[in-house]
This record gives C-alpha cells, sequence and structure tokens, in this order.
C-alpha cells in the first residue's frame, strides 16, 4: 500500500469508528451567511482611504490622499526624491556604491495607471527596472541591493490597512519584496472597507476560485516588513522592505 | 551564558531543575510570555472574540470529520495547479522525499522559513547529513541556529535569550561590533541573510493552512523570509502536517485572523504568502517546481485513539504564553518540539523520539488557563487527564502509584480500616515530627519525592470524626436538641 492510501485508509478506519470521542459525527459546516466580518470599516471613498491610512500608520507605514491622476504621479515622484535625499545623507559618500542606488523595481509601468511615469522617472536620473526574468544570477545581481519598488494592488483593505496583490508577467512579487522602500499606489475603486467585502463580490461573482488558481500565488500586505524576535523589541526591514509608503488616489464619490 | 542551556535528552527532572535553576532564563520568559498576553487579550476584546473562537472551532471541527476527503480534494487541486503532491507516514518518509529532490536537483544549499514540521521530522539535521547546507532565515530562528540551539516557544523560537544573550551570540558567530541595539543586529542578519535567499536553489517552508478548493499553501510571516522562500529558489518544498487544511478561502482567511491576534495580538500579520502553483508562463518570479509533502507522522493514529480533537491545533503559541508550568521552565524543558500544554499533548502522540514524553502529561497544573486562551477552544485539560488515564489503563504508572490507589480504595472501603490507618498515620508522623522538631523534612522513599522538595506536616493528633465524637458527648444537646 502507498503512503497515501495508508494514510487516507487509516483516516476513514478512526472516523469510521461510532465510539470515537471526537469528532461529532455530523458536525454543522460554517454557513456562509453566519460567518462574521472579524474588523469593520464604512463610508465614502475618501472616508475608507482615510481609514486604510489611519491603520497603515499604526504598522509604521505612511500615506498620502490626493484627488487625481496628475497629482498622484507628482506624489510619487515627490516621494521618491525625498527617500533618495535620506538615503544620500545616510551614505554621507563614504560607502562603497553598489550602482543600484537610483533603481526603481516597478511593475510594468502600464499597470501603475500613472501616466508616462517612466520617462519623468529617467529626467530625474532613476533607472525603472522592469524584470521579465529573475531566474539568472545576473539579473538577481542587478538587483540585490535594490532600495525602491513600486507597485500597485489586486485590491486593498481599509480596516486592516493591507494590500492584495496578484502575481504575473506584469505584476512582479519581487517588487514589493526586495526593496528597501516599497511605495504602492491604490486608486480608490480598489479600495474594500473589509477583506471580507472583497471576499463577499469575488464569490458572488463567481471569479474567487479562478482568481486564486490563474495566479501563481497572491499576497497579503500590511505594512513593512518586521520582527519582535530579539527579546520582543519590534525592528522594522528584516527581509521585506522597512519602508511602505502608500498613494491613495480619486474622488469622493 | 551562550551556550545551550538544557540538554533535551537528560530526564525530564533534571531538565526542569536546569530551567528552573537559571535565573536569565526567567527573565527572558516573564518579559517575553506577559507581553504577548496582554498583546492577544487586548486583540481579541478589541472584537468579538467569543463569536471568533467558536467559529473557528465549528469549521475545524468539520474540517477533523472529512479530513481524508478534504486531503483528496486539496491533492488533485494543487495536481491541476502543476503543483507535486507527496504523502509522508513518517519523518523518515519526508526527509527521503524532501532529501531526494534535494539531490536530483543538485541542490547544495537550502533556505527555510520558520517551521515546526520541519523541526518535528529534523530535517536540518537530514540535510547536513548529506552534505546540504539548511540555512534559517527567520531571525530567532537564524540566532538560535547559529548557537546550536532547538526554538523553544512555536512562533517565538527565542524567547528564551535576553537581549545580552542575543547581542552575545551575534558577536562571537559573525564579528558583530559590541551593540546592544536590535536595530544594528536586525541589518546585520538582513545582510548576511540577503545574500542566501537569492542564491539558494530550494526553499523549504511549513504551512500555516492549505485551502482544498483552490489548492493553495498559505504562509503567514512579519519578516519576508517565507516570501523569500517560496518565491527566489528554483525549488521550492511546503511540508504540512495533514491536520492544516480548510475547505475555502474564507474559512482560510477566518482562520488567519484569530491565529494573527492570539499569537502576537496583530490584526493582520505582515505578510500571507499564498502559493497555488509553480511559476505560470511569463511570470518574472516563482519557483519551477513547487512541491508539498503531506505528513502524517502519528496523526492519524491520534485520531483513532480519540485525541482528535488536538488536531484542531493552529499552532499559534497562545496555550505556552499563559501557562503557568510554561512561564516557569520554558519550551526546552519539555525535551520536544513542542512545548507547553498543546505539547504537552501531543508530544507523546506524535511519532517523535522525546526523552520523558510520558512524563510530559503530568507536567501541568490542570488550571485550564490554555483552554481560555485557545483560539480554537480546545479542551487541553481533558486531553492531559485522558493520557494520564490512558496511561493507567496501560499499566504504565508507576508501582508505587498502582500499590498506594489500590491500599487507598482498599482503605476507604472499611470505617474502621480508615479509621485505623488515620490513627497510625498521626501517630507515626507525630513521633518523627517531634524528632524533627516540628514539620517533617524527611520520608522514607517514595514518600521521600514529595519531602525533597517541601516540608510535610504532622497529621492532626485527633482525627476529625474524634473530635466530633468528643463534642457530642460533652454537648450532646445541640446534636439531638435542634434536629
Amino acid at each position: 500500500m502507498t503512503a497515501r492510501d495508508d494514510i487516507l485508509h487509516q483516516l476513514r478506519t478512526a472516523l469510521a469508528d461510532a465510539t470515537l470521542p471526537f469528532p461529532p459525527v455530523d458536525p454543522p459546516p460554517l454557513a456562509s451567511n453566519e460567518r462574521m466580518t472579524v474588523t469593520h470599516a464604512a463610508g465614502d471613498p475618501l472616508a475608507l482611504a482615510e481609514r486604510f491610512g489611519a491603520e497603515l500608520q499604526k504598522l509604521h507605514g505612511t500615506f498620502q490622499i490626493v484627488e487625481s491622476l496628475p497629482e498622484a504621479r507628482m506624489a510619487l515622484i515627490g516621494q521618491l526624491l525625498s527617500w533618495a535625499e535620506e538615503e544620500e545623507a545616510a551614505r554621507k559618500g563614504a560607502q562603497l556604491q553598489t550602482g543600484q542606488e537610483r533603481k526603481v523595481l516597478s511593475w510594468d509601468p502600464a499597470t501603475l495607471i500613472v501616466p508616462a511615469l517612466r520617462d519623468a522617472l529617467v529626467d530625474l536620473n532613476f533607472e525603472l527596472v522592469t524584470p521579465s526574468d529573475l531566474r539568472s544570477d545576473d539579473a538577481r545581481d542587478a538587483v540585490r541591493y535594490i532600495r525602491y519598488g513600486v507597485t500597485s494592488v489586486a485590491a486593498a483593505f481599509a480596516a486592516t490597512g493591507s494590500m492584495l496583490m496578484t502575481t504575473g508577467p506584469q505584476t512582479s512579487r519581487a517588487a514589493s519584496l526586495l526593496p528597501f522602500r516599497h511605495l504602492a499606489l491604490i486608486p480608490f475603486h480598489k479600495l474594500y472597507p473589509t477583506l471580507e467585502a472583497w471576499l463577499h463580490e469575488q464569490r458572488g461573482a463567481g471569479t474567487l476560485v479562478d482568481l486564486y488558481r490563474e495566479h501563481a500565488n497572491l499576497t497579503l500586505i500590511s505594512g513593512p516588513s518586521k520582527s519582535a524576535d530579539i527579546e520582543m523589541n519590534l525592528t522594522l526591514g528584516v527581509h521585506g522592505p522597512k519602508f511602505v509608503h502608500v498613494i491613495l488616489f480619486g474622488q469622493r464619490d | 551564558m551562550t551556550q545551550s542551556i538544557i540538554d533535551l535528552h537528560q530526564p525530564f527532572q533534571q531538565r526542569v531543575d536546569a530551567a528552573l535553576r537559571n535565573k536569565y532564563l526567567k527573565t527572558a520568559l516573564s518579559r517575553a510570555t506577559a507581553r504577548m498576553t496582554m498583546q492577544r487579550t487586548t486583540a481579541m476584546g478589541a472584537i468579538d472574540g467569543q463569536t471568533l473562537r467558536n467559529q473557528v472551532r465549528q469549521m475545524k471541527t468539520h474540517v477533523i470529520r472529512h479530513l481524508p476527503d478534504l486531503l483528496e480534494e486539496l491533492e488533485v487541486r494543487l495536481t491541476e495547479n502543476g503543483a507535486v503532491v507527496h504523502w509522508a507516514r513518517d519523518a523518515a518518509e519526508a526527509n527521503a522525499i524532501i532529501l531526494d529532490l534535494a539531490r536530483r536537483n543538485n541542490v547544495q544549499t537550502v533556505v527555510k522559513a520558520k517551521s515546526m514540521a520541519t523541526e518535528e521530522i529534523h530535517l536540518n539535521a537530514a540535510l547536513e547529513g548529506a552534505g546540504i547546507r539548511a540555512i534559517e532565515s527567520d531571525l530567532g530562528e537564524y540566532i538560535i541556529q547559529l548557537n546550536h540551539e532547538p526554538p523553544s516557544h512555536i512562533v517565538a523560537p527565542v524567547i528564551h535569550r535576553r537581549l545580552e544573550d542575543i547581542a552575545a551570540i551575534l558577536q562571537r558567530t559573525l564579528d558583530m561590533p559590541p551593540t546592544l541595539d536590535p536595530e544594528a543586529m536586525c541589518a546585520l542578519a538582513r545582510a548576511k541573510l540577503r545574500q542566501e535567499l537569492l542564491t539558494a536553489e530550494m526553499g523549504v517552508s511549513g504551512c500555516n493552512f492549505a485551502i482544498a478548493e483552490t489548492g493553495t499553501v498559505c504562509i503567514v510571516t512579519n519578516e519576508g523570509n517565507g516570501r523569500f522562500t517560496s518565491t527566489m529558489p528554483r525549488l521550492y518544498v511546503a511540508l504540512m502536517g495533514i491536520e492544516k487544511i480548510v475547505p475555502t478561502v474564507e474559512d482560510a482567511f477566518l482562520q488567519y485572523q484569530a491565529l494573527c491576534r492570539s499569537t502576537s495580538g496583530q490584526q493582520t500579520s505582515v505578510y500571507l504568502s499564498m502559493t497555488s502553483g509553480p511559476r505560470k508562463p511569463g511570470d518574472s518570479e516563482g519557483p519551477d517546481e513547487f512541491h508539498v509533502v503531506l505528513l502524517d507522522n502519528g496523526r492519524s493514529r491520534m485520531l483513532a485513539e480519540g485525541y482528535g480533537e488536538a488536531l484542531m491545533c493552529i499552532r499559534c503559541g497562545a496555550c505556552l504564553n499563559t501557562c503557568p508550568v510554561y512561564r516557569e521552565v520554558g519550551g526546552h524543558a519539555y525535551g520536544s518540539t513542542y512545548s507547553g500544554p498543546i505539547g504537552s499533548v501531543i508530544s507523546p502522540l506524535l511519532s517523535m523520539a522525546v526523552t520523558g514524553a510520558d512524563q510530559l502529561p503530568h507536567a501541568s497544573t490542570l488550571c485550564g488557563a490554555c483552554r481560555d486562551a485557545c483560539p480554537v477552544k480546545i479542551d487541553l485539560p481533558r486531553l492531559l487527564l485522558k493520557l494520564r488515564s490512558d496511561q493507567v489503563q496501560h499499566g504504565q504508572s508507576p508501582l508505587f502509584d498502582n500499590v498506594a490507589m489500590k491500599s487507598f480504595v482498599h482503605t476507604m472501603k472499611s470505617r474502621r480500616r480508615y479509621e485505623n490507618a488515620g490513627k497510625v498515620a498521626s501517630l507515626g508522623t507525630n513521633l518523627m515530627a517531634g524528632l524533627a522538631g516540628g514539620n517533617l523534612h524527611y520520608l522514607p522513599p517514595p514518600l521521600s519525592a514529595w519531602t525533597e522538595s517541601r516540608d510535610f506536616p504532622p497529621f492532626a493528633r485527633k482525627s476529625f470524626r474524634e473530635l466530633w465524637r468528643e463534642r457530642r458527648s460533652r454537648r450532646g444537646y445541640i446534636a439531638g436538641g435542634h434536629r
């Protein structure tokens, strides 16, 4: 008998025993209409954006809310410039240069909604890296010390300050993982009050299962990387980004 | 104080003694467990925590009842997604599967995300035995790996070390300049591990839960090492106990939120990594191969022997933090990968070589704090009592206990025997106490087990029955007059 058949047989034999103290014979499944929503948020898109920002701040992230696409573009450029200044000051010109100081690992600019982003960044001496393949050693060397990552989201949840990312050819996982600083753009229409509200919508539309199976990976991100392993001291930026900045943009209604 | 505190292969009592003598351990434990308990109660108090616990329990109960069907569904979905599913009856089979994958792909280095299942099967030792480097990438796991120690907590592996101890470990092993700044220690570990995480050929993680309807393995981390492990290496292997399954995506998020709140008082962890398969055409990263190893290692037997409730555990560590025994002795005294109340239940039941595992069910005051903390409301005191009772049924209780219990029953069955025994005990203990000048400091074996750690008071000179009879004969009207 194979290990598989053996294990399944053992489980089925055990469960067939009527005297088994646990589990009960016919426990009711958790019905979808009785399942609780753990956290709550409500209001118009602006209220949800403000709630998202407040939750993200509790997690040591930062945010800003703007109304239009041009403003979002300005905010993104401004944030990258201010981060670059911060890093420049911290380096004080003393340390060895890695050649990756002005590189930005990004999703395909087409997915970021913001127009003419690549040109704007090139003008400011940033280089936009949108890898088509990170398998080779050379490709990995090119992003080993990468400082900045720019992404959007598949969905975002106000009540917990969380962002959902789906992996795909234009939506690199590495862009929200490798860089020291992660900037995410969230249009209001991707913002949901809660995880559960999004689940409800996807399930209702019959797309939830397909979404999981059509992507190799989905990742939920809430704030910067952190650890409390050293005697419960909070340390940020353990393996993932130490800084997470979110730009939420859209109209109130 | 950076060498290993406790030898896991010492007898149980010696491990406990060593833990109790270590004042550094006590400091580290009390700092951490109190804080984690406070974080958990705050986070569960901020929401309808009772309903959340009831619903997770209801969902997990349903899972255990339908476990074989759900496992088959998971296998079908994963396979359709392009993953390869393996089944392992025990640790040896699981290690052999992973080693074989490593060898066939010429793997030199494995990076690991924190995983209790891989600790349970001692995967690192198996890999290193085959000449393959195994690098722990969780910050806490990395520190104890540098110091050649096992984890002492399900979610906080280096909980037994103070800040000062950790600084000493990093100075000794990584030439860190002297500092007590956790940020500096973290930056050093980030730099050292980044290289490994980008170049290792194989990543290995555990699995917090797998979703049957989609064929998705989920891992919960705060640092991001779990994401690296499942994203950058060519091969990604997830090892999961067969009980770590949920039916639907909604069930996964329900359990996820209960887990985060119970573990560290977070609403959500920083990262929840959900992997359904290897990279798809056009993806810029992700493993070429994704393997899932389903591990039994005693779990099906646990169900058959009536301990199925323990299979609902989601490994949050809340029962450890709240347990008065764990808070005194820490994880290593248990001698097992799994410590605290849940460890005392599952360590003797899983196929693990734990020195003195049969004594673990007795390492509890049965106070019930663990049951009150558990997000799945597992009745841990009941399971501990069942283990004790099963030991007696199987004749595993010490000879002295058997003889003592039999004579106790014999004595209690007759008033005359009971009163005579009381007289003998009173006379004997008072004689000895008279010689000792108060309490008894020493009793002969096997009663010395008591007097080794505390005094024994002499029996009262007159029993309650004697006093009552005297009182009745002196003031008989009380008994007779009012009734």
